[in-house]
């Protein structure tokens, strides 16, 4: 059983609950990227380094975590089927993962939140439409793609796209849309075999664009989108991630084409977007999110302040931070290196999860101010987030203008300080 | 050391104060020669006379014939006693504490004259004070000294200063007066230029007039205005095609505040405008107006100095006029700067200007208003476009059709050269305008490299080599001198001829080369 109900409005920004079967989620939500086979087997929760680290948040594993529970960071999370190979395994233990949902793997038994398989699209196609292994390599059909989604034991599955880039040519973008939507008719023959949300990826930058990939689709299918799929996953705008204009407008008009042909009440993800950008895009009407750049920026030694500002962690101030993470003494001194016998996973670790404790407090604090539908409040809110970001503010000042309530009405008067 | 110094030098270790000395006459000098702009008269006799709280101010300014100045400032202020009269004269005596003219400096400027004659009325006395030859006192290192009256009246209060043979050149010459240039000044940088009023529902207005004799300016009647500078009329959405110059709109006053570190409050007050230039040119603004607009820092709600960064390099700064009064800038002296630019103050200022002009940058009206600039920026380049085109159809028809001036033409020309069913195929199958040799074109015997110019002779001038080329493709063969001249001078070290008659150009001297040469003008 899935369902969205839309329980909060201010303007396009919107507060949702998502729930797949038995399992809830409160939009608008990030996904942290999870990759559950680093290599390695099942004792060391596949893998070693940082990623083992976060899997060890994400299971509340007390040596790791001090013996508070952080699982919360982790309500649903995403990974993908391309995520699979990205340490080079053989066919062999390719099988062996395949063999058994994430679920049933007793480290992970406990883990409670959503899983979003994801087809790994674009990293697949940037390997000729292949999954490479040590010792194998494999042509990644939508079929092909489905069964391994589906071998994770997800709760969210999507179609395999061929992401579209800036540079594309125009015939070359209308190949891949083609392409993506032959994939999305054959996903939803197979709608019935998925036991939780068939998502939808659709591609473009600007309305035009996302009308002729959202018509492609339609074209293929013999049911309207909504009786299939059970939500929107806009993709390829991570080349565009550093452009926020584009990535507001982007979002905006997918949302627009969304309630022209009437699928309002899907929710729309956003492929590969986090951080900074995020609270803009809540505000024109994305629900969730997903991104690994929590993990990044911690591998690069970089501790986020907010969402807009990294310092090196060495010069972090953990006092000024009030995340749970940061008001741990034992995470504080991991971060410091004050321990004995501390690896590098251990120190960026705690990193990790401060950075995607950050993001996620954001969009808390979001989910509350839309749950109290006070546009003025979202603007404030928008305002403070990017008060000092240069680059950002004129984007969130123009939206708050357009989209939420102008700094100077109309009438001459000044609508807030 | 012998004893008796030593005793000495206990004695002279005895504490021993001294006390600066002032040289009061160096003093008033400097300070009276301080003022380089003769407008500043104008402004310290406007400022005093507001904190005087009159409700008109009259100047006059006037040029006998042998040149010597005169300045009357009248007012009806509460007036001077003779303690006033003190600090009026006076070095550093001012009694204003939080007006605008607080340190005393500013009446100094009136001793560079022959005589001040100061006469004012307050709680029901008429004071009267006359100072002769201040300056030539001053010159002989002598302090000037001044007669005081006093007498009991029932004239309403008020003061009346005269300065006669005020010193001209050095410091004040009125005859680079014009109204202009002071209307322009009294709006721009004194108290007649204030946004205080958009802020101060207590706002004490007063009139302003300024009169100069004929002999410095007969051009116009005489400057009447009050203390308000006041902004254009709003037009926010005039009908019409090309109305983008004439749009104007207002972004009411605004307090900002902002908390510095330390906790302490900074208010800023921020009124303007934004506007096209028909709009703009309303304000009182006389000469460069680049130097007028974009966004003004302001104490006393008089402008000092712009913050044009706080709109951001996405924007135009002449766009926009406004004015952010801030009471903890400090100026200097003549309040032509700001003083405490390097401290937290000016960075929160400028920080919270710059996130306010985002706003008004990001304000869907200011976005309708450049989009519309743009658009009949367009409109008057085709409008440009229509009349060139003009041109160009008569010279078309002058010349009867195509007449290829480009290698662009020659391909139209080759084109209609092959449709009208030339006797071989020639046709284009890549062209690169900007390269030396420009053309592949298809022909019967296959692809071959061509040069398309309008005039064969233009090619030889760029001095190309030929190694590349199997056709030459022309409108015609142009300046046949110049090739004549190439043939006999020889082309990069090598002999070429040039054949006509056969339509041929041959090239080199061992391995010869014979490039066929298409010209179209006859064949069309």
């Amino acid at each position: 059983m899935v369902s969205f109900d839309v329980i909060a409005e201010a303007g396009e920004t919107r507060r949702g609950q998502l729930q797949i079967n038995d399992r809830t989620l409160e939009t608008p939500h990030l996904f942290p990227v999870v990759n559950f086979y680093g290599g390695g087997n099942e004792p060391a929760l596949f893998g070693g380094g940082i990623h083992r680290t976060v899997k060890e948040f994400m299971v509340n594993h007390p040596p790791t975590t001090g013996g508070t529970d952080y699982s919360d960071l982790f309500g649903g999370v995403m990974t993908s089927i391309s995520s699979l190979t990205d340490y080079g395994i053989r066919e062999k233990k390719l099988e062996e993962y395949l063999d058994n949902e994430i679920r049933e793997w007793g480290k992970f038994s406990d883990y409670d939140g959503m899983i979003f398989a994801d087809s790994g699209g674009y990293k697949i196609l940037k390997q000729g439409g292949e999954l490479e292994g040590e010792d194998f390599t494999k042509d990644i059909t939508q079929d092909k793609a489905l069964d391994m989604q589906l071998d994770l034991g997800p709760d969210i599955v999507v179609n395999l796209d061929h992401p579209i880039h800036p540079d594309d040519e125009f015939e070359e973008r209308i190949e891949k849309m083609e392409k993506t939507a032959v994939n999305a008719r054959q996903l939803a023959k197979r709608r019935d075999e998925v036991d939780g949300a068939c998502y939808l990826t659709v591609h473009g930058y600007y309305e035009a664009m996302l009308e002729r990939s959202f018509d492609a689709i339609e074209n293929e299918l013999d049911k309207p989108i909504p009786e299939v799929f059970d939500g929107i996953a806009l993709g390829s705008l991570v080349p565009r991630k550093d452009n926020v204009e584009v990535l507001i407008e982007a979002v905006s008009d997918c949302r627009l084409e969304m309630q022209q042909r009437g699928y309002n009440d899907l929710p729309l993800h956003v492929f590969g977007i986090s951080g900074n950008a995020m609270p803009l895009l809540v505000a024109v009407g994305a629900d969730t999110f997903d991104s690994a750049s929590y993990l990044h920026q911690a591998i690069n030694g970089k501790y986020c302040v907010n969402l807009f500002e990294t310092v090196p962690v060495e010069e972090a101030d953990f006092h000024a931070c009030d995340c749970r993470i940061c008001n741990d003494g034992l995470h504080r001194d991991r971060m410091r290196n004050r321990l004995d016998d501390l690896y590098q996973k251990d120190i960026l670790g705690s990193v990790a999860a401060h950075n995607l404790a950050i993001q996620q407090r954001e969009l808390r604090r979001f989910r509350q101010l839309i749950a109290e539908a006070d546009e003025d409040q979202i603007a404030a809110y928008l305002e403070e987030a990017v008060k000092d970001q240069k680059g950002f503010r004129k984007f969130a000042y123009k939206l708050i203008n357009e989209r939420i309530k102008p700094y100077f009405d109309d009438d001459g008067e000044t609508s807030y300080a | 050391m012998n004893e008796s110094s030593h005793t000495s030098t206990t004695m002279e270790r005895q504490a021993m104060h001294k006390t600066p000395k002032v040289n009061e006459v160096n003093e008033f000098i400097e300070i009276a020669s301080d003022f380089e702009d003769p407008l500043e008269v104008i402004r310290e006799a406007l400022s005093n006379s507001y904190d005087a709280e009159a409700t008109w101010v009259e100047i006059e300014i006037k040029q006998d014939d042998e040149g010597r100045n005169t300045l009357i400032i009248e007012d009806d202020g509460h007036g001077m006693d003779e303690q006033d009269l003190e600090s009026f004269f006076d070095l550093g005596n001012s009694n204003k504490h939080d007006a605008i003219g607080y340190k005393g400096h500013g009446t100094k400027i009136y001793y560079k004259s022959d005589e001040i004659r100061v006469e004012s009325v307050k709680d029901g006395n008429h004071v009267e004070s006359v100072m002769e030859q201040p300056w030539e006192t001053l010159n002989n290192h002598e302090l000037p000294t001044y007669s005081v009256d006093t007498e009991e009246t029932d004239e309403t209060s008020g003061t009346r200063i005269e300065v006669h043979g005020f010193r001209a050149g050095q410091g004040f010459d009125p005859e680079q007066l014009t109204y202009n240039k002071i209307e322009h000044y009294i709006k721009w940088k004194t108290i007649g230029g204030s946004t205080a009023w958009h802020f101060d529902d207590d706002f004490h207005e007063f009139d302003i007039e300024v009169t100069l004799s004929p002999q410095i300016d007969n051009t116009r009647k005489p400057i009447e205005t009050t203390n308000k500078l006041e902004f254009p009329d709003e037009n926010l959405h005039p009908d019409g095609e090309f109305v983008a110059e004439r749009m104007c709109k207002h972004f009411p006053p605004r307090e900002l505040t902002v908390t510095l570190d330390d906790g302490r409050e900074l208010t800023i007050e921020v009124v303007g405008m934004v506007g096209g230039k028909e709009a703009r040119n309303e304000l009182p603004t006389y000469g460069k107006h680049s130097a007028q607009f974009g966004i003004w820092l302001a104490k006393d709600h008089i402008k000092v100095e712009r913050y044009n960064d706080a709109i951001g390099a996405d924007n135009e700064f002449f766009h926009f006029f406004f004015v952010a009064n801030c009471q903890s800038l400090e100026l200097s002296a003549n309040r032509e700067k700001i003083r405490n630019k390097s401290g937290d103050v000016y960075q929160a200022i400028t920080n919270e200007l710059e996130r306010f002009m985002t706003k008004v940058c990001q304000e869907e009206w200011y976005r309708d208003y450049i989009a519309r600039r743009k658009l009949e920026d367009k409109k008057r380049s085709v409008q440009s476009q229509e009349s060139s085109l003009q041109d160009r159809l008569v010279k078309t028809k002058e010349q009867g059709g195509l007449s290829p001036s480009n290698p662009a033409e020659v391909i139209a020309a080759l084109e209609r050269y092959s449709a009208n069913g030339s006797p071989e195929t020639v046709e284009i199958a890549d062209f690169r305008m900007d390269e030396e040799v420009n053309a592949i074109v298809n022909t019967d015997d296959g692809y071959k490299n061509a040069a398309l110019q309008a005039k064969l002779s233009d090619f030889f001038e760029d001095e190309t080599p030929l190694t590349h080329i199997d056709r030459f493709i022309c409108w015609k063969v142009g300046d046949r001198d110049a090739l004549t001249k190439i043939e006999r001078a020889s082309y990069l070290g090598d002999p070429i001829r040039f054949d006509f008659s056969n339509n041929e150009v041959t090239y080199g001297e061992e391995d010869k080369k014979t490039i066929p040469v298409l010209e179209l003008v006859d064949k069309m």
